[in-house]
């Protein structure tokens, strides 16, 4: 009877265990309170390239330098209810592309803003989340401050899981309210103060496909409305809508014999200003030991060009752009994440490195000389309180 | 465009399929931290920002948000 009861005891921890787990495979999106509180502080860095020689008229110019501290919070409030906060600082400083121009035919080159910009910019969002059986849902208010840009935006996600466990059903909305009111400088601004919205949908499913395995597949779209044009680009006249589709998919693999997961995603973009794209990313999660993970990481991404774009562009046309944002490019970048843990904290390290060029891309097009290649590092500490 | 076809076939065919069916108490690994789709929360951000503000696409994994003047 005794090693009955011991049977049964240990099938139900087992059971409940697994149960308790559950939510864990749902990622972030758990189907139960987190169980304590977590916190997390971060800073990075991230340097641009200097603009070359060959590719400036004039002296090389500096680009931009950006210093992001991050902060987040993530709390029980009962068994069904989680509350998270997330703050981020960012301090910019640096000069940007102001126009394309040619030294002779053929060659362009771009002319930069000149004197160095500096701007700050605040993030806070807010967002509570309601756990139940079978799912959760989330109501978010997120607000971006910045001296030439403001938003509010809010948002519900939720989620569903299928009788069995097995399938989880996604969606979510948002809407924004964004203000633009240029700095007024050493350059002419396209606008004195304006105005966009944004509006998107997202829905998404995945399906445990082995004990180890998982797929999810993803069909999102944004429709933006108001002063899309870049306040600050000398030839930019923009269309006033646009409307946005992705296809994406993501599959996670854990190997036991490795002690590793590999995480693979991919995205298709397009849209009806003529840009489509392509993105590849894949990230190997190393375990060594009880204690430390490394993540090396690379991603791919490749897009065509907008209708409207060329370096040379042209002021009659009614839309015009010679912003490197829209022209055709491809982009390699990769790095290397280490965590470690130390009791309840963990250290997290991060360097990335980001490369772009038009002869890596899938889609031909003008080259643009305003290219951007960057560092980013990124050092971290996280506590929870168990 | 074939691209999106294949997926969405691939999409199809993996929801419809009929996977191996994993019990509760066998979720074990796919509830492992290393398993989540979004992993570290504060990385997903920046990274997302950096790219949504030097590459003409954004998106794919839930919806848009707010903007930034980021350059």
């Amino acid at each position: 009877m005794a090693t009955s009861n011991t049977k049964k005891n240990t099938t139900l921890l087992a059971l409940t265990s697994s149960a308790l787990m559950l939510p864990g495979y749902e990622g972030a999106l758990a189907d139960a309170a987190p169980a304590f509180a977590e916190m997390g502080v971060r800073y990075s860095k991230y340097e641009e390239d200097d603009s070359k020689n060959s590719n400036t008229f004039g002296a090389s110019s500096e680009r931009y330098d950006i210093d992001v501290a991050q902060f987040h919070l993530l709390a029980p409030v009962s068994n069904n209810w989680s509350i998270a906060l997330d703050v981020q600082w960012e301090d910019m400083s640096g000069a940007s592309p102001w126009f394309v121009g040619e030294s002779t035919p053929g060659e362009p080159k771009i002319i930069m803003s000149g004197a160095s910009i500096e701007d700050t910019r605040t993030d806070v969002s807010v967002t509570t989340r309601y756990y139940y059986d079978r799912g959760n849902a989330g109501f978010s208010y997120a607000r971006s401050d910045e001296d030439d840009y403001k938003s509010d935006a809010i948002s519900l996600d939720g989620a569903f899981n299928s009788a069995d466990g097995m399938r989880t059903y996604s969606g979510a909305l948002s809407a924004s309210a964004d203000d633009i009111e240029p700095t007024q400088g050493s350059v002419p601004t396209n606008t004195l103060k304006d105005h966009k919205d944004i509006r998107s949908a997202w829905i998404g499913v995945s399906q445990i496909i082995s004990k180890r395995a998982i797929v999810r597949f993803g069909l999102g779209y944004t429709y933006r409305e108001g002063f899309l044009t870049d306040p600050y680009k000398f030839r930019d006249k923009r269309p006033d809508e646009r409307n946005e589709w992705t296809v994406s998919a993501g599959y996670r693999h854990f190997f036991v014999d490795a002690n590793a997961a590999v995480h693979a995603d991919y995205r298709y973009f397009d849209d009806d200003w003529g840009i489509e794209s392509h993105t590849v990313e894949v990230a190997w999660h190393q375990d060594i030991g009880d204690h430390s993970r490394v993540i090396p990481f690379v991603r791919y991404y490749t897009q065509d060009q907008a209708d409207f774009f060329a370096n040379q562009a042209n002021l009659n046309d009614t839309y015009f752009a010679d912003d490197f944002r829209l022209s055709a490019f491809g982009a390699l970048s990769g790095g290397l994440r280490v965590k470690h843990e130390i009791g309840n904290w963990s250290v997290n390290l991060t360097g990335e490195r980001y490369e772009s060029s038009e002869s890596w891309g899938l889609y031909n097009g003008d080259e643009s000389p305003a290219l951007v290649d960057y560092w980013r590092y990124s050092i971290g500490l996280d506590y929870t309180f168990k | 465009m074939i691209i999106v076809k294949c997926l969405l076939a691939f999409a199809l065919a993996a929801l419809l399929c009929g996977c191996e069916t994993v019990q509760p108490w066998e979720r074990g690994t796919l509830a492992r931290e290393d398993m989540a789709w979004e992993g570290d929360i504060m990385e997903g951000a920046i990274r997302s920002q950096i790219h949504a503000s030097k590459e003409a696409s954004s998106g794919g994994s839930g919806a848009a948000g707010g903007g930034c003047g980021c350059n």
